[in-house]
């Protein structure tokens, strides 16, 4: 019977899946069906007839849930709000009416701040406000929903994407890989023993620990797993020492040999695949040592892992290490894309997904710098990357901010070299696609390529100048990290900064001042103020909350001395050092990545837009990569992330205010 | 003069009630209430064929009033015939209470009952309500002498006024008919309404009722 389907209906939609099927029919029950034609307002307000006045405490309000159309939520003529199929609204109303009859009050006094129109001709199921407050009541992890803060329901919708989606290889465990044998052998011990004991356990690699510390044979072995003494063997090594005839040094023992290399690569079993994956790329090693918490349990190989991963997209792009063109980079960079559309869509959050990626772009950006720098010039420089990428925030290449530092003795003629190789690097970058920096912050831009001395020099002016330019020059620069090469001389140039910073405590009174810069787009009452563009309602998020985020939590570090570069890990420090509680950091982390989590979702989209032509080809102009903008198309949410946009804005304003008050921002106006 | 003989008839269909107890289906009909109703039944004729499922929903102005829904199924005498099966997938198992639904099992005479007592003086509309208004009349003629009184409205034929206007006012020269498809599928379609998939006797119901609430929208 096609009741049930109302049920069924009702089931689907978050959070009233969480009552229990037999409640669930009772309510759908209760629901009547109504056609509404464009432009009405839907009526909230049941009107009480006559005979229904005795009957004072019966809610007399409904909740919506639409079948089809859309309904726009208006408060003082802006749309704050947008209901389309599977939405629901009405619901603040009952319960705001019902405290306010528990605190007796009269009816009256709930106040509806909001109309709801219909847009476009809209079926909806009403259901009486009564009997959702019954459900309200009777089931408390339904309530819960109602009232739970930001992070427990961004926690329940990763939650529930990572559980509809089929596992994520990366989000497993080391230990569900597979794990080869562990085999330790003693630095008294020979070559051709340890090659012997290879053999025996079909491995091809082993574990040299110190003379000693092995006691009870090759399993009990505790203490710390990376510590001074230990090294690993690979069969690679022995084939060198092959290829090389240093075959004399097989029956040497292997303390004296220095066959092994140190220190150990380790990962912990309870530690996610992605993570070790990390660790191999960073390292460029093809095997980590998995550990437990007290011992040494057996080797991880890259080509196991690369087996798990087979079948999903983008694994290939470890193949940044064999990459011998611009060309081979620019495929990679291309299955990098892929790969974060695939970790989005299986729910993976964007703070892990950004970590990711980043640390491929460094790759990448470290192996073209192999590719392009000729050999002499390789430890005459320090390339570091800026903003965003320094920060390790930017998920979608949307453009490239990197310097160039050199060294204070370089010759001229080196100097003209390394022109020619920041040219040939910058447009290699646009090729492989990151697209120019709008500010002409690039290698290419002499501004950007300087001696060492020179960019302390430039630093020091930057201060004695605080043009609005020249703070958004320190603002990136505070977020360098180097990519290759020196990287002292980077920890040098941003000590001068905080020294500077230190010397003149008003100058990051005014640098905080940006935060509050842009307004929030979220209204007095708690919903969305959108801008509308070309007949789409949108929202600028970086302005509107990405920004103040970033720039708040960075002038903070910048206060405080905090090293690490990206926006989480700079919280995580300011929650260590005591000066934001726990659950307001935790908070602040998780609505950055919700922010980050739309935007990124809306430039996937804008990307496959202009992939298949839905956007007008005449904008792409020559080479020149159109860019994914900030904006969010507020009606392409969910009901779901409309109500979490609304509460990170309220995060975001929070912030705001806190940043105020720290830096003393009203004084400044 | 219409309306003075509509009330003679009236009159005499109320003479010939043979339950007085019956008399409140009669009830002069209040504006702007509306019943829409759909049935399965065991096969397509009036004569032979029995209801198997009913559901009627009130329509008040814009509301489909389906919590105030009567849906029942009726209990068979005789196995249901696989072609009918086939059509509206009620099996002879089927045909059980279930605690899950708000479906009640009852006999014939009081599906009828509630019936009557649910639609009292409503207009019925009804999507082909000919073929299930006979479906009522075979039962009732015989029981209470009478057939069903009430006023009714199908929602085909409004639905074909409704777009003859629109080709009208479109300004298409000349009287040629438009050649309008009338089938279920058609309407729900070119009206943009939700098509529930399933059809029973409520979703049949339910459905006819949005047509009817959009086409009424469109003539004010």
């Amino acid at each position: 019977m096609a009741l049930e389907q109302q049920a069924e209906f009702l089931q689907q939609i978050p959070p009233f899946g969480l009552i229990d099927v037999s409640a669930l029919r009772q309510a759908a029950l209760s629901m009547d069906v109504i056609y509404l034609p464009t432009g009405v307002s839907v009526p909230l307000l049941a009107s009480v007839s006559a005979d229904n006045q005795q009957a004072e405490y019966k809610t007399p309000t409904f909740l919506y849930f639409v079948i089809k159309g859309v309904i726009a939520e208006e408060s003082q003529g802006l749309v704050v709000g947008r209901y389309s199929i599977r939405g629901y609204f009405g619901e603040r109303n009952v319960i705001q009416m019902q405290s306010a009859a528990a605190r007796l009050k009269p009816k009256g006094m709930a106040h509806a701040d909001s109309v709801f129109r219909v847009l476009e001709e809209a079926i909806l199921y009403r259901m009486p406000g009564a009997v959702f407050l019954e459900l309200f009541q009777e089931n408390e992890a339904f309530q819960e929903y109602f009232n739970a803060n930001i992070v427990d329901k961004l926690n329940a919708m990763h939650h529930a994407v990572q559980t509809t989606t089929s596992t994520e290889v990366m989000m497993d465990t080391v230990c569900s890989a597979p794990i080869q044998p562990l085999v330790i052998v003693s630095d008294s011990e020979t070559l051709q023993s340890a090659i012997q004991k290879m053999v025996e356990h079909k491995t091809d690699a082993c574990v040299v620990a110190p003379h000693g510390a092995i006691s009870m044979g090759n399993q009990s072995r505790g203490g710390q797993a990376d510590e001074v003494g230990y090294g690993i063997i690979t069969s690679t090594d022995i084939l060198k020492l092959i290829a090389d005839e240093q075959t004399g040094l097989l029956l040497q023992d292997l303390a004296s040999s220095g066959v092994a290399n140190g220190p150990l690569l380790t990962v912990h079993e309870f530690d996610y695949l992605f993570n070790a994956l990390l660790k191999m790329t960073r390292f460029q090693v093809d095997r980590l040592i998995v550990r437990s918490d007290t011992d040494l349990v057996g080797f991880l190989n890259l080509k196991d892992l690369m087996s798990l991963f087979a079948n999903q997209s983008g694994l290939a792009l470890l193949k940044v290490e064999q990459a011998q063109s611009v060309d081979d980079l620019h495929i990679v960079a291309q299955q990098i894309d892929q790969l974060v559309e695939n970790l989005n869509r299986k729910g993976i959050k964007t703070h892990y997904i950004a970590k990711l990626v980043n640390e491929l772009h460094r790759k990448m950006i470290h192996k073209l710098v192999e590719l392009l720098l000729p050999e002499a010039l390789q430890s005459e420089v320090c390339l570091m990357v800026m903003g965003s990428e320094g920060r390790a925030e930017q998920v979608v290449r949307t453009d490239q901010d990197n310097a160039l530092m050199f060294s204070n003795e370089l010759s001229k003629k080196a100097q003209e070299q390394l022109m020619i190789f920041s040219d040939s690097f910058t447009q290699a970058m646009i090729e492989i696609g990151f697209p120019t920096c709008p500010g002409k912050i690039m290698l290419s831009n002499a501004m950007w390529r300087q001696s060492v001395s020179q960019f302390s020099e430039k630093v020091r002016h930057w201060f004695d100048h605080p043009t609005r330019e020249n703070f958004m020059y320190i603002a990136i620069l505070c977020d360098a990290e180097v990519v290759y090469g020196h990287s002292e001389w980077l920890f040098a140039v941003k000590r001068t900064l905080q020294q500077r910073m230190a010397d003149n405590p008003i100058f990051l009174r005014h640098f905080a001042k940006a935060v509050i810069q842009f307004e929030t787009p979220v209204s007095f009452f708690g919903g969305l103020r959108t801008e509308n563009n070309s007949g789409l309602e949108s929202i600028d998020l970086k302005k509107g909350g990405i920004f103040p985020i970033v720039h708040g939590v960075r002038c903070y570090a910048l206060e405080y001395k905090i090293e690490p570069t990206n926006t989480h890990w700079r919280i995580k420090a300011l929650i260590d050092l005591g000066l934001f509680e726990e659950s307001f950091g935790i908070e602040l982390g998780e609505t950055l990545n919700f922010l980050n989590t739309l935007r990124l979702e809306s430039m996937l989209k804008q990307i496959n837009q202009l992939d298949s032509g839905v956007v007008n080809f005449s904008e792409v102009t020559g080479d020149v990569r159109v860019v994914p903008n900030n904006y969010i198309d507020v009606s392409g949410l969910s009901h779901l992330q409309q109500d979490l946009l609304k509460q990170s804005l309220n995060v975001v304003e929070a912030f705001k205010r806190r940043v105020t008050k720290h830096f003393k921002l009203h004084e400044m106006l | 003069m219409l309306a003075w003989l509509k009330r003679c008839l009236l009159t005499r269909q109320k003479q010939k009630l043979k339950k007085p107890a019956f008399d409140f289906i009669f009830t002069k009909s209040v504006p702007g209430s509306y019943v829409s109703f759909d049935c399965e039944t065991t096969g397509l004729d009036p004569k032979k064929d029995r209801i198997i499922s009913l559901s009627a929903i009130k329509i008040q102005k814009n509301q489909i009033l389906t919590s105030q829904s009567l849906n029942v199924l009726i209990k068979q005498d005789d196995l249901i015939a696989p072609d009918s099966i086939v059509v509206h997938h009620i099996r002879n198992v089927d045909i059980v209470e279930k605690e899950s639904s708000s479906v009640r099992l009852l006999t014939e005479k009081q599906a009828l009952k509630e019936f009557l007592a649910f639609i009292k003086g409503s207009t019925l509309v009804g999507y082909y309500l000919e073929f299930d208004v006979a479906m009522v009349n075979q039962i009732i003629k015989p029981w209470l002498g009478v057939k069903l009184p009430n006023r009714q409205i199908e929602v085909s034929a409004l639905y074909y006024d409704h777009i003859v206007r629109l080709t009208k006012r479109s300004g298409q020269p000349g009287f040629q008919q438009p050649n309008i498809d009338l089938t279920f599928d058609q309407i729900l379609h070119t009206l943009k309404l939700p098509n529930l998939g399933q059809h029973d006797a409520f979703s049949d119901a339910l459905m006819t009722a949005l047509v009817f609430v959009k086409l009424q929208q469109d003539s004010l």
